[in-house]
């Protein structure tokens, strides 16, 4: 049996470009970044106002949410365009088509085992919360998010000097000055306004699975006076362990809202500060964004998945403990690795 | 020294906001123990333990992802 020679070059390419960080490092030394909760205004007039609400500016997200838009309606254009050729010709999927479907099998699968006979109400939320999210996630970690953009003063402390570079660009030096960068782009599961919406619409859809699941019984999980009348003592401390399910399902949207923004505020504060430390030994921020990818990605996993687990639980009612085990857990174990 | 008291006590309480964070290692270390135990035993459900794992984890970390915004509430001013 011959063998080819193998010869590895990507630890060389990986090699040349840390020493290309470190030079172009000292030219371009990294500053300690100002980190701001909120997304910073692009413009100083607001876009529109409404009468009771008040008035929209033009964000830093909402050019990232325009982004991340156009790419999943572009990704959505090309798979329905894979599918439907491999529809017409021999039932085989190719390409992007496959790639899709692969995915989003395995969550299938994953819903069938906990959802049961409710899998194809419940699914296409967990889907659509999963995709949107990873790619919200994942977009931010592209260069120019959150470095390119308007240079403007600083109001209060901090602030850097600038060097002019050519024509109206400039770059922030690492001297003390009063510019601070408001960038263009900036990662959309940042804001609270995306987490917070997509919180609230991820606990009312699971509100109304449960209504349409139950009907009017599913009230029972909240005023619960089953057993009220029955045995009084164990019936009034059930109707006030239905009255705490209220609360929890509020606590659900702070829950949702802050584990997504807290992980990814987490993630870009890392990288920001790790590169204004040690920005020259490139190859430490570019381990964080790695962290940050792998948690982009588990994050967006675990919105979905919670929403998934909460619906097929309004799904049940009482006594209803029991659902579908027999085959789509024989099933599912055969698709997972 | 210099600097007024309410920035002071905005670090430290960012500082004691963090001891929170404690919980949250136990608590996955805990679940990933499960996780390699149920591994150990049972080689076959390694794919279902696995994402009832990262699940768990995640639950955890949320915890100490809440410690961590107050602590940046605190130490970035908002609050």
């Amino acid at each position: 049996m011959e063998q080819e020679k193998r010869r590895p070059w990507r630890r060389w390419v990986v090699l040349v470009l840390m020493i290309a960080g470190f030079i172009l490092g000292g030219i371009f030394v990294p500053v300690s970044p100002e980190i701001v909760v909120a997304p910073e205004k692009l413009s100083y007039q607001p876009l529109f106002t409404l009468p009771v609400i008040g008035s929209f500016y033009l964000v830093n997200t909402l050019p990232t949410l325009a982004v991340t838009l156009v790419l999943l309606m572009v990704v959505a254009y090309f798979t329905n365009r894979s599918l439907k050729k491999s529809a017409q010709t021999d039932l085989i999927p190719r390409g992007i088509g496959n790639l899709m479907e692969a995915v989003l099998e395995i969550f299938y699968n994953l819903t069938e085992g906990s959802a049961g006979k409710y899998t194809r109400m419940i699914f296409p939320w967990f889907a659509t919360i999963l995709i949107y999210v990873l790619f919200a996630n994942l977009l931010k970690l592209l260069p120019g998010f959150e470095s390119i953009g308007l240079i403007k003063e600083a109001h209060g402390e901090g602030g850097h000097a600038v060097t002019a570079l050519a024509g109206n660009w400039a770059l922030l030096t690492a001297e003390k000055g009063e510019f601070v960068l408001y960038p263009f782009f900036r990662g959309i599961s940042v804001d609270l306004n995306f987490t917070v919406s997509l919180a609230i619409i991820a606990v009312v859809m699971i509100q109304v699975v449960g209504f349409r699941a139950q009907g009017i019984g599913y009230l029972s999980k909240f005023f619960n006076t089953r057993r009220m009348f029955k045995v009084p003592f164990f019936g009034a401390m059930d109707f006030l362990v239905g009255l705490l399910e209220l609360i929890s399902e509020i606590s659900k949207i702070l829950s949702f809202a802050f584990r997504l923004f807290g992980n990814m505020f987490a993630g870009i504060v890392l990288v920001a500060i790790v590169a204004g430390l040690l920005g020259r030994i490139s190859i430490l921020p570019a381990m964080v964004m790695m962290f940050e990818l792998f948690v982009g990605v588990i994050q967006a996993f675990v919105f979905g998945m919670l929403t998934m687990v909460f619906m097929a639980q309004a799904t049940q009612g009482h006594g209803g403990e029991d659902h579908g085990d027999g085959p789509a857990e024989a099933r599912s174990e055969v698709h997972e690795i | 020294m210099e600097g007024n008291i309410l920035d002071a006590m905005r670090y430290v309480g960012a500082g004691l906001a963090m001891i929170g964070a404690a919980g949250a290692g136990i608590g996955i270390g805990l679940s990933v123990q499960g996780a390699l135990t149920g591994m150990a035993r049972n080689p076959d459900t390694y794919g279902n333990l696995l994402t009832n794992m990262i699940l768990g984890i995640a639950f955890s970390e949320a915890i100490a992802i809440y410690c961590l915004v107050i602590a940046f509430l605190m130490l970035f001013k908002v609050v």
